[in-house]
């Protein structure tokens, strides 16, 4: 019996089920440490990264 | 590989003034970012921009006057289609994506590029790509899937140039940058580059002909042989594959690219941070868990399995809320800066184009629903909501960033600002008139063909009836997009104006940042990470210990990059291995038998003209629809089509019953000039298929090609064999065509291979099922000596259907 055969008869239409109550649970453990363990100065310093442009320090020229 | 580039930063930036010393004992690096090749890639985002969408607008012409292509094969609808919207998504909107990545990486990693030698790689390899879809489409090259029409070789370049020298560069440069944490846009961009690449490969893997060829038949391709490839997959699968490709392409594409630019761009315009960094996050997350698994909801009432397409529309459903925090979220950024977006040109794109972003996801879930899409499939529906996100979200996000870029690449002002703001003005209109009508042109459309009278029959059984009702709307949806293509043209001149003011050199600003500790990778302690850094970085870094989150991800390229992969691969796993393997998905039908070499070859040609892009093969199980076309699709009459050909937008009708509904006369005839037979049609004229010589000496590596990827073809392999079917059956139906009154000498032609293919579609379905063995030498086609004349439209064929 061949391989597809085999995995033809198990019953995997359950598979995606299964996987979307496991992706669901993993995103939402993702958002509950997002905002449980992530402190407000750490989240805004971030948000600032775009911002920054400090560090110049010359200017030089290029064609 | 690392410090050779931090060393090269160095040296690049050596010739500046010293008196600017570094700090005494911190290991400060200095580098300028490389602007040159931003600039590269946004000249070339306005330039296919433009190409993109005259391309459009000409197509747009061809719909509403369909002699437009002046009856050249090249320029036809089913060629060009493909060649606009592969220009508007890869070179348009690809190249304003490499602009934003390759501007705000540097700047976000505190670093110049990881090499500027793949950066021109990268920049010069996609601009070829580009170039050769549009050398090959034009002719008919092409896979036949939507948005994965290039052919082989060019895939393989793409897979070269993205992953090779775009991935490589990229993720060299976060390796090699100088600010531990990776602002949010840089995920998105991990995302688009590692997901693209796994679309990319899984859908195009095929089976070249040249290939075959060479292995088997054993016959040095010529031409064009070598440019032919079929998927590895089939049908149903094949199917599913591809609309896993077409909408994650959407979603990795045309989706989390743009949001990186939007997170980026947009607290740059408004100078100020974006609302809510955490909903940025969750965000990203929602997108990487939730979208992957959407796709089967371009599929409803297709003959794809029930579970698979509920679950599209249970995800895309919940793809509402977060597209939806992120709207919000780029709206909001703008929160206490309103007054400038009045006076803003810049800020009034991002906003329309953030607005078009909310209303296309909220759109697109609702689309996903079946009540509502059995409605909107195969409607102009489907083509307003793709042009609201294209030339709203992505359109309009482009020139927001373009605008914002042009002054501080060229270093001198914008020429006109008022310029811009017409832009802005002209586009947004131009994007209202063309969504507008197309979605009143997809809705009528679609009430049309499902309405029936008093006496339980269809108002409208003549398909044709439903198209040119829609000829008005066509016209106004040119003019819209002729205002969105002046919008281009405008912001063409004022960015050449800008560049005639620039300096004579550009100045580079040097800057100074402190490296990173190279040993990161090996999970360091977090207590040494901070030698170089001030003491509120310390104080910051010691609470930023806490977050596990930050700690495991966000800081590792390569661990954050894992987890995203492994995210896509299991969903796409966890939802593609089931179509493939489960036995009751495409429960095999005994009568369904392979095409004959001839009818292969025609499929073929049905492929290269690109027919798929205004019929669809696949009769839903809807009332309306199994009366109009006959029996519904079943799973098991697909299963040696590769590809599959679907279709997602019938501005013809269906064909999945089109055997022995007319006769092989008729076929001829209406190739040559539809208009002949029905005055109204819309349908391109084919005229060069009843010149051009058929190539028979392909046929039997395609034959081949087909049995190495599983169909039972049986004798049909044998040496030459293919070939004498193929000549046999072909000289059988050019003298039916004779005795229906038709053209003679047609038998060498490769109309008749086409025809022959167009009489076998879907009537194995209707045969015994020991009749019609593999590949049989006769026409497969029962009945279809009798011309079924009709009234109007050429309706008529079997008792249940009209058309
Ligand atoms: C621009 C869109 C367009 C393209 C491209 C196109 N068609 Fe059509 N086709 C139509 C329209 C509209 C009709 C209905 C009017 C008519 O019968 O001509 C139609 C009708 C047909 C019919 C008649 C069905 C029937 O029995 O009434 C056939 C067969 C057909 N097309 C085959 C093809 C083939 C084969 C190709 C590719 C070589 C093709 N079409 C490309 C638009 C298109």
């Amino acid at each position: 019996m061949r391989l597809s055969e085999i995995m033809g008869r198990l019953d995997l239409a359950f598979w995606p089920q299964a996987a979307l109550v496991i992706f669901l649970a993993v995103f939402a453990s993702v958002v509950w440490r997002l905002y449980a363990r992530t402190s407000r100065e750490e989240m805004e310093r971030a948000g600032r990264l775009p911002l920054e442009e400090e560090g110049v320090v010359g200017r030089t020229g290029t064609k | 590989m690392s410090t050779s580039a931090a060393r090269t930063d160095v040296v690049r930036t050596a010739a500046i003034e010293p008196q600017l010393g570094r700090r005494p004992g911190s290991v400060v690096e200095r580098f300028v970012y490389d602007d040159q090749i931003v600039r590269m890639f946004v000249l070339a985002t306005m330039i296919w921009g433009l190409v993109a969408t005259l391309a459009g607008v000409f197509i747009g012409v061809e719909l509403a006057f369909p002699k437009a292509n002046l009856g050249l094969e090249w320029f036809s609808f089913g060629r060009l289609r493909p060649l606009h919207t592969n220009a508007a998504i890869f070179a348009f909107a690809g190249n304003s994506i490499f602009a934003a990545i390759y501007y705000s990486t540097q700047r976000l990693c505190k670093t110049r590029m990881y090499s500027d030698v793949l950066s021109r790689l990268h920049f010069w390899g996609w601009q070829a790509i580009i170039v050769s879809a549009a050398l090959t489409l034009p002719f008919g090259i092409t896979q036949g899937k939507e948005y994965a029409e290039l052919e082989w070789p060019i895939d393989l370049a793409i897979a070269v140039v993205w992953l090779g020298f775009f991935g490589v560069n990229f993720f060299g440069t976060l390796a090699v940058r100088r600010e531990r944490h990776m602002y949010v846009a840089l995920w998105f961009y991990i995302a688009t580059i590692v997901t693209v690449t796994i679309l990319h490969v899984f859908n195009n893997l095929s089976l070249p002909l040249a290939v075959v060829e060479l292995v088997k038949t054993g016959h040095w391709p010529r031409g064009e042989e070598w440019m032919k490839s079929w998927p590895v997959y089939a049908g149903v699968q094949d199917a599913f594959m591809q609309w896993w490709y077409g909408h994650n392409a959407v979603a990795f594409f045309l989706t989390t690219p743009f949001l990186g630019l939007m997170y980026y761009f947009m607290p740059k315009a408004a100078e100020r941070p974006v609302y809510s960094y955490r909903l940025s996050i969750v965000h990203f997350w929602s997108l990487v868990f939730i979208y992957i698994w959407a796709g089967p909801h371009h599929l409803h009432y297709t003959a794809l399995p029930g579970w698979a397409s509920s679950l599209g529309m249970v995800f895309s459903v919940m793809l509402w809320m977060p597209s939806w925090g992120g709207m919000i979220n780029g709206l909001m950024t703008l929160r206490g800066a309103w007054h400038k977006v009045t006076s803003d040109p810049i800020l009034k794109f991002f906003v329309v184009g953030v607005t078009f972003y909310g209303m296309s996801t909220f759109e697109g879930p609702m689309l996903s629903v079946k009540s509502v899409n059995s409605l909107s499939h195969y409607t102009d529906w489907t083509i307003a909501h793709v042009h609201g996100g294209a030339l709203g979200w992505n359109g309009f996000l482009s020139f927001g960033m373009i605008y914002w870029l042009l002054p501080r690449l060229f270093q001198a002002p914008l020429y006109s600002k008022r310029l811009m703001s017409t832009h802005f003005y002209v586009a947004t209109v131009g994007i209202l008139l063309y969504v507008l009508a197309i979605y009143t042109a997809g809705i009528t459309q679609g009430l049309m063909w499902r309405a029936f009278d008093e006496s339980g029959r269809l108002q409208y059984p003549d398909f044709v009836e439903t198209v040119v009702r829609l000829v008005p709307f066509y016209w106004i949806r040119v003019v819209g997009g002729l205002l969105y293509v002046v919008g281009i043209v405008m912001m063409g001149y004022n960015a050449f104006m800008t560049w005639r003011a620039r300096p004579e050199t550009y100045v580079e600003e040097v800057h100074e940042a402190p490296a990173l500790e190279r040993e990161y990778d090996d999970g360091p302690l977090p207590e040494t990470r901070l030698t170089a850094n001030i003491d509120a970085a310390k104080q910051w870094d010691s609470k930023y210990l806490q977050g596990w989150f930050h700690r495991v991800w966000e800081r590792k390229p390569l661990k954050f990059t894992v987890w995203v992969v492994a995210a896509v691969a299991t969903a796409s796993l966890f939802e593609i291995i089931p179509t493939f393997l489960i036995r009751s998905n495409v429960p095999t039908i005994a009568s369904v038998k392979p095409y004959t070499p001839l009818e292969l070859v025609g499929r073929d040609i049905y492929v290269g003209e690109g027919c798929y892009n205004c019929h669809s093969q696949m009769i839903r199980p809807l009332w309306h629809e199994t009366v109009r076309y006959g029996e519904y699709s079943k799973p098991g009459e697909f299963v040696y089509d590769h590809p599959f050909q679907w279709g997602s937008r019938r501005i013809g009708p269906d064909l999945a019953r089109e055997g022995g509904r007319q006769s092989f006369d008729w076929h001829v005839r209406h190739l040559e000039n539809p208009r002949n037979i029905n005055g109204q049609s819309l349908m391109p004229t084919y005229a060069h298929l009843l010149t051009e010589k058929l190539d028979f000496e392909s046929i039997q590596g395609r034959v081949d090609a087909m049995a190495m990827l599983g169909v039972p073809y049986g004798d049909a392999v044998k040496p030459g064999e293919a070939v004498k079917m193929a000549r046999k059956q072909a000289m059988e139906i050019a003298d039916t065509i004779v005795k229906q009154g038709g053209y003679a000498d047609l038998g060498d032609k490769k109309v008749i291979a086409l025809v022959a293919y167009l009489q076998r579609i879907g009537t194995d379905i209707s045969k015994p099922a020991d009749a019609a063995p593999a590949a049989p030498a006769a026409p497969a086609t029962p009945a279809a000596e009798e011309p079924k004349k009709a009234e109007a439209g050429g309706a008529g064929g079997s008792v249940a259907s009209t058309r």
